[in-house]
């Protein structure tokens, strides 16, 4: 499967209401271990429920400048959620979550530094 | 919806339009060989239903190519058409994507190879060092 | 000794090199109509450029990245297409108006059509990107291009009346026979002929081409805040010298020939000479600067191998999309268009194009994962974004008044 295919895709829930549009998805690299890089899985994807173009990522770290761009995208951006792989039932022209999803903060931590 | 913090994960996180998409990827001597354009995961079939308790898929390569045009306007060039530059070559991921071998081994070089054998090449100075 | 040299070089390349065809054209037009009262508008976009190409350069030197590699990074590849197919027309044309004008000049110091010029002007700007080592390519045509302090001298040399020329600048007007419309028209001109994008695209790669790291960012910062707003005071000079002369006679700025007859009056035969030489060595070297950004805005979005400090062979992309570049701007003059006239509508253009390159930068000033401890401090974030308001207006107000001013006639 190709990312960007997957990436602005819808994403509903069980019963089929619609929760936004996949913004990111987001890996681990903790997998089989390669010459160089371990392998990155899949952890899960970020949804946004206002606006796909997540492009400065404001959203998921803490910087604060230049003021007030930051504040106007995080607003841009509210609502966004993290869903995890396990969440997942289908993911095609549209993505669809299980029932019972637990939503996470997108926030990032420890990021590849 | 209430948000629940997401609990410590062992190993570097990796948000693929943060942090990998459209960033300049260099070979091993820190020569740029392209921007990703766009990434290859292992799974799954799109469409249907994944059952409870599959592996999650893994990133099997980096893309680049008319895949760019694709990711812009929709659609998807069919898989013999893709450059790939497999995972495994990745060494490093930063500001810049570093690969741990030299372009010269990779498929995405191949147009600047062309070009560099066909036109630059055949112009007086063309190889002559700057330095 | 060798420090305070350097530091000398560095500064005087950077005056030399501020003027171009787009200064030299924008700023004659503009002190031959309306005097003196729209020098506030270089005084302005020369704090913007300082801006500007401090934060690309300090981007540069703390990660390594060039400003389009930035674009495209922070923007995404739709938005960042737009970008770069936005910024690369606007790049061919003020290319064009370069070659356009090395051409010019050098039918004024010749007396040979500027047609027959246009193909030597374009061979010699390839071969210099082919094969001159890139700081010398800087420092000479810098150097050489400071001879246009012969504008200053003329200008004090026609003993104007500083009172009046004071007083034009220091409370403007719109003058009785303009309308406010072009006024403002003219303000946006000569703001994108001080703020170009080129200039920020070339800065931050030469930052790459060169190696600078940080230690090195004390040398280009005196660089840039010396030196840029010296050539801003060349640029207020060439309107002078305008206002002088041209404006009480009426006459309007076509081509090349008005723009430097001033500085016959004033300085007879050796300020010709003078001023032909820096006229040929600023467009010469703005022709360089503009081909290498065109060069540098393509390989930078596609990922391409690039950069003067490799040799041909492994840059290959980069130098062929240079060398077609050339040779659209040869084609395109071929057709007789004027190339004053190209000038006037890539200075415009360039304001209209400044919000698309200016935010990523901005943006990727404050991001610690490039800049380190090195992202913007309070201060500059807070003129960034007063600039980045008043690089809004003039964008979205630019083709409005093209229309209802005609372009400004």
């Amino acid at each position: 499967m190709i990312l960007g295919d997957l990436l602005g895709r819808a994403v509903h829930d069980s019963d089929g209401v619609k929760l936004g549009r996949v913004a990111d998805a987001r890996f681990v690299v903790d997998g089989a271990p390669q010459q160089l890089m371990a392998e990155a899985r899949l952890l899960g994807l970020v949804v946004s429920p206002h606006s796909v173009s997540s492009f400065l990522g404001y959203e998921r770290t803490g910087v604060t400048q230049p003021w007030p761009l930051p504040r106007m995208l995080r607003w841009r951006h509210r609502g966004s959620f993290l869903v995890m792989w396990e969440d997942i039932a289908v993911m095609g022209e549209s993505v669809r979550l299980r029932e019972g999803f637990t939503a996470y903060s997108p926030e990032l931590v420890g990021g590849p530094e | 919806m209430k948000l629940v913090p997401v609990p410590p994960i062992a190993g570097r996180t990796l948000d693929a339009q943060l942090h990998l998409l459209d960033r300049q990827a260099l070979d091993n001597d820190g020569v740029p060989v392209t921007t990703v354009d766009d990434l290859e995961l292992s799974g799954p079939e799109p469409g249907t239903e994944i059952p409870e308790g599959t592996p999650a898929p893994v990133i099997t390569a980096l893309l680049t190519g008319p895949v760019l045009g694709t990711r812009i306007f929709g659609g998807r060039p069919p898989s013999s058409r893709l450059i790939r530059i497999p995972w495994k070559d990745v060494a490093d991921v930063g500001v810049v994507i570093k690969l741990g071998v030299s372009g010269d081994s990779l498929d995405a070089d191949w147009v600047e190879r062309w070009i560099r054998d066909k036109i630059i090449a055949r112009i007086p100075g063309g190889r002559h060092d700057p330095r | 000794m060798k420090r305070i040299l350097g530091v000398a070089l560095g500064i005087l390349t950077a005056i030399g090199g501020f003027v171009d065809i787009g200064d030299l054209v924008t700023n004659a037009v503009v002190g031959s109509r309306f005097g003196m009262s729209l020098v506030w508008v270089v005084a302005v976009g020369v704090v913007g450029i300082c801006l500007f190409a401090n934060m690309s350069g300090r981007v540069a030197a703390a990660s390594g990245r060039a400003t389009f590699e930035v674009i495209r990074e922070r923007l995404g590849p739709r938005a960042g297409l737009a970008n770069l197919s936005a910024s690369f027309l606007i790049n061919l044309m003020t290319v064009t108006a370069e070659i356009g004008g090395v051409a010019l000049a050098l039918q004024l110091a010749s007396s040979v059509h500027y047609l027959l010029w246009i193909p030597v002007a374009a061979l010699a700007v390839w071969l210099v990107v082919w094969r001159v080592k890139f700081s010398i390519m800087e420092n000479v045509t810098g150097l050489l291009g400071l001879t246009l302090i012969v504008f200053a001298v003329a200008l004090f040399l026609l003993k104007p009346d500083w009172g009046n020329l004071a007083g034009q600048a220091l409370a403007p007007a719109v003058p009785d026979e303009e309308t406010a419309s072009s006024y403002w028209y003219y303000a946006i001109a000569l703001f994108g002929a001080a703020m170009t994008p080129y200039e920020v695209f070339f800065f931050s790669s030469g930052a790459v081409e060169e190696g600078w790291s940080i230690k090195d960012l004390i040398q280009s910062r005196i660089n840039v805040l010396v030196g840029f707003p010296l050539g801003g005071v060349l640029s207020v000079a060439i309107a002078g010298c305008a206002a002088v002369v041209l404006l009480p006679a009426g006459i309007a700025v076509t081509s090349l020939s008005q723009v430097i007859l001033p500085v016959a009056e004033g300085a007879g035969k050796l300020g010709l000479a003078f001023v032909l030489i820096g006229l040929v060595a600023a467009t010469f070297g703005a022709a360089l600067e503009t081909t290498l950004s065109s060069g540098y805005t393509l390989a930078q979005f596609f990922g391409w191998s690039w950069g003067k400090f490799r040799r041909p062979a492994q840059a290959a992309r980069f130098h062929l999309s240079m060398i077609i570049t050339l040779l659209i701007g040869i084609a395109v003059l071929s057709t007789g268009v004027d190339p004053v006239l190209i000038t006037e509508y890539s200075v415009v253009f360039s304001a209209i194009a400044l919000p698309l390159t200016y935010l990523p930068i901005l943006i990727v000033a404050n991001d610690p994962q490039y800049m380190g401890k090195h992202v913007n401090g309070r201060p500059v974030n807070v003129l960034a974004m007063i600039y980045l308001v008043i690089i809004l207006a003039a964008s979205l107000a630019a083709i409005p008044l093209m229309i209802v001013t005609g372009a400004g006639s």
